[in-house]
């Protein structure tokens, strides 16, 4: 009862992603099975979730789902999270890489992060009816490997305009700002409304762009800030101590 | 009913969880750590073993903010809050031994309490954060409530899970506070090097 291990994030993560190789490769039956099982959380959690529901669901035998999933549930447990967070990734891929600047890019993938999360028919029962399940993996120690895996894969995408380390620091701050409006929401500040999130980054993330001041009507009346001091702070102008590891934790070396 | 002896059965029961974890700890064990029978602890605590470890929860998650408090309150500025707040909260953090056996062995058991408790930090953290930003004076267009709910929920997340940032580095400390909490809430304000 409600043993079953929900991964939801590995912190080998990147690297098995790299080396192409999961525990099973997602063939078509591994994904159907996967979305059966993804439909029997939503509607009655994972606890009361039995491999016969999941049979029933995805219309065959209990015997399929045991010869696909030899580990039983918790190997279809781990099915569902390899599925839906490749799936999660893919749609911010696609509305990131379509951003055509920073602040957009920004925008579009916090708001589409918030909205895949909230509108999540299975992840929002858990965090409902069975956070036990949910939360020790967003937060302490696995907060750190799901803000290093965001970071990695969503970097790239801000790469365009930031450099390479400024832009996994970036991405991680992003993702911190989502996860903690959904694991705690603030009054007023709903991530997947986009103009709220688009204040969010105008205000606290972007504030120290010249340029990007002189185009919020909020901030034109104040003029740019002098951009000569390594400690001004904001994106690009990062004053680093002298240290040579500035690594994910969690990240595989 | 004196609050003397509901506080030294909390106390009793946190010295059993140390020992034994959340879930193993029972009714009994805090009654005999506590030096009452049964029945008084259900007296106290007419919910039992539930209402007991969330008492202890809360009066630990209390006592963690209080000490807080007494770290930061003399701080002069904004920066130096947020820099001499993070860099205890996270030693605490790591430094709690009970906290980090209890997350290691029933961590489904210790969050959901702990996010139900975060909810109310961050108001208490933004209230103790208003007069530093009154003070510290704000851009045009920023509310003060929107920047002390930002600046408490960013802390909460670094206390929690630092990801790049080491937090016992007072050099990376300072650093995260001048890129990633401050430039937003100071708007022109050149951040003075100290």
């Amino acid at each position: 009862m409600g043993s079953a291990r929900l991964e939801l994030v590995r912190g080998d993560y990147p690297d098995r992603a790299a080396r192409g190789v999961g525990e099973a490769a997602a063939t078509p039956q591994r994904v159907r099975l996967a979305d059966a099982a993804l439909l029997c959380i939503a509607r009655q959690g994972i606890a009361k979730t039995t491999l016969d529901d999941v049979a029933r669901a995805a219309g065959c035998s209990r015997a399929t789902v045991y010869r696909v999933f030899p580990g039983g549930k918790d190997g279809l447990m781990s099915a569902v999270v390899d599925t839906e967070v490749a799936r999660f990734f893919s749609a911010l891929a696609l509305r990131m890489g379509a951003a055509s600047d920073l602040e957009e890019v920004l925008v579009v993938g916090m708001t589409e992060a918030a909205r895949r999360v909230t509108e999540h028919p299975g992840l929002s029962f858990l965090l409902e009816r069975e956070p036990e399940v949910v939360l020790p993996h967003l937060t302490f120690g696995h907060m750190d490997s799901v803000l290093a895996v965001s970071s990695t894969f969503t970097a790239p995408f801000l790469g365009r305009w930031l450099d390479h380390d400024e832009a996994k620091r970036v991405a991680e701050w992003a993702a911190r700002i989502v996860l903690s409006h959904l694991l705690c929401p603030a009054d007023g500040v709903d991530l997947t409304d986009e103009a709220r999130v688009r204040r969010l980054v105008r205000t606290f993330v972007l504030p120290s762009d010249p340029a990007r001041r002189a185009s919020d009507p909020q901030r034109a009346a104040v003029p740019p800030r002098s951009t000569d001091s390594a400690h001004t702070g904001g994106i690009g102008k990062i004053d680093r101590p002298p240290r040579s590891t500035r690594t994910h934790k969690g990240e595989a070396s | 009913m004196d609050s003397e002896t509901g506080q030294r059965i909390v106390e009793a029961t946190y010295a059993c969880v140390a020992r034994f974890g959340l879930s193993k700890t029972t009714v009994e064990d805090a009654a005999r750590e506590a030096g009452v029978s049964r029945a008084t602890v259900y007296r106290y605590f007419p919910g039992g073993r539930d209402e007991l470890v969330d008492a202890v929860v809360s009066w630990q998650y209390l006592r963690f903010f209080g000490r807080l408090y007494e770290e930061v309150h003399g701080a002069d500025s904004l920066e130096e809050v947020l820099e001499r707040g993070l860099i205890f909260a996270r030693r605490q953090v790591l430094e709690h031994e009970v906290l980090q056996k209890v997350l290691q062995t029933e961590p489904d058991v210790l969050l959901p309490k702990l996010t139900v408790e975060s909810n109310r930090t961050v108001g208490l953290i933004s209230g103790f954060l208003v007069p530093y930003l009154h003070e510290h004076g704000l851009p045009d267009g920023l509310a003060v409530h929107e920047a002390a709910d930002f600046l408490a929920r960013m802390i909460l997340s670094y206390i929690s899970a630092p990801g790049r940032w080491d937090l016992t580095e007072p050099a990376e400390v300072r650093t995260l506070v001048r890129v990633e909490l401050l430039p937003g809430v100071t708007g022109v304000t050149q951040i003075v090097d100290r």
